[in-house]
């Protein structure tokens, strides 16, 4: 395996629909309606929707992130294989039982078709659907980064039972297939880019390096190595390097 | 201030990265990599995470960085103070950040000129939009272009 290839296969989902566990095709997805663990104390629901973009107009808590849902299947985080799924992707709202929105600065809550932009790099697309994953807090919660990666967290571990069917789908079944080679230019002139993150505190964070692309568990938070640089590869960013907690 | 729904870089966006898509498929610039730095709220650490970036930088013999950021306000200050570290070194450096109608910079620089506005909203304001006003495709093109320009205006040679 060359540690200077990333090759993404990409599977097109053509229907996402509630079923009673987990179950992925090469081009179709079953998800529970519900999370299938217990959620921790501090919340007191999760509500799962699927959603199409082009008729959304109904009320959300605030958009906390916008997620793809892919993951590692041969070598490790910017190398080696990668299996994704297109034409399905993950919002995550949330707020507390009084409607008290979880965010930093400035609230998205409001009828969704009214604060999102479709089709943008960092927004699904209007052909997508869209899992909808709300959580809800208990009222009176601490909110802090602890409480906040809590929230991000549950909504991964709701995602992780679809990365491990999609680990098992077999690589010449993929709609695209895609080999990214780091490769240098020697001779022409040396060009680097910084990207200037947040990371002071709750919902106002970033998590590196997760396990998954993507992916919150074995993630290191910007703020735990108090916000010094760190050099990524294009491959590790365009491999799921960083979950924003913004 | 800080970051606003409609410029938060979602894991997606990050996942998509357009700036990083842009730069590191132009076979006109040897593509380095990404260097991720955060925005402590202490001063003496925003100067010295900023100081640390020149140094990498620096250290690979970059000739050129385009620095981005996805809020406004108090990031301003490592945002800036990041930019005359990198252009201390000699290296040509260009930055994209919302502006708008709203997020002017309150002191100017040599530097700040050499900053692109991302805002996309018509009226140039934080519209609570997730997705609105991020940085695009467009937007990553004109500034590695802008960076070419700067680069051989500063007379950078490859070593």
């Amino acid at each position: 395996m060359k540690k200077n290839t990333l090759n993404i296969k990409a599977f097109s989902m053509q229907s996402v629909k509630f079923g009673t566990e987990y179950h992925l095709t090469k081009n179709s997805l079953e998800i529970p309606d519900h999370a299938l663990f217990d959620l921790d104390d501090r919340l007191k629901e999760m509500t799962i929707k699927l959603v199409d973009p082009r008729d959304c107009h109904f009320e959300i808590n605030t958009i906390m992130d916008v997620m793809p849902i892919s993951t590692k299947v041969l070598g490790e985080l910017g190398y080696g294989l990668t299996h994704t799924l297109t034409g399905v992707n993950v919002i995550l709202t949330g707020a507390d039982e009084t409607g008290v929105q979880l965010h930093e600065f400035g609230s998205s809550d409001g009828y969704l078709d009214q604060k999102i932009m479709f089709g943008r790099d960092g927004t699904p697309d209007l052909d997508d659907v869209v899992i909808l994953i709300d959580v809800v807090l208990k009222e009176n919660f601490e909110f802090n980064r602890d409480t906040c990666e809590m929230v991000f967290r549950t909504a991964d571990k709701f995602l992780q039972p679809i990365r491990e069917e999609l680990k098992m789908l077999m690589g010449r079944d993929a709609t695209d297939d895609i080999e990214y080679v780091d490769t240098q230019n020697p001779g022409q002139p040396k060009v680097a880019v910084v990207k200037e993150v947040a990371g002071q505190g709750a919902m106002y964070d970033n998590i590196i390096f997760p396990k998954e692309p993507a992916g919150i568990e074995k993630g290191i938070s910007i703020i735990d190595m108090d916000n010094m640089p760190v050099l990524l590869t294009a491959n590790e960013y365009r491999d799921g390097a960083i979950h924003a907690l913004v | 201030m800080g970051i606003g729904p409609s410029t938060k870089e979602t894991t997606l966006h990050h996942f998509h990265d357009p700036l990083v898509r842009e730069v590191s498929n132009d076979p006109d610039v040897d593509f380095l990599g990404v260097i991720l730095v955060g925005t402590p709220q202490d001063n003496y650490l925003k100067n010295l995470v900023g100081k640390r970036v020149s140094v990498w930088l620096d250290a690979m013999r970059a000739n050129g960085a385009i620095i981005s950021a996805d809020g406004w306000g108090n990031s301003d200050v490592d945002f800036i103070n990041t930019m005359a570290e990198i252009g201390d070194k000699g290296i040509s450096i260009v930055g994209l950040k919302f502006i708008g109608a709203q997020a002017g910079f309150v002191v100017e620089n040599e530097y700040t000129k050499f900053v692109e506005d991302i805002n996309k909203s018509p009226a140039g304001i934080e519209t609570e939009v997730v997705g609105e006003n991020n940085l695009d495709s467009k937007d990553a093109h004109k500034a590695l272009g802008l960076l070419k320009l700067k680069m051989r205006h500063d007379g950078q040679v490859v070593h």
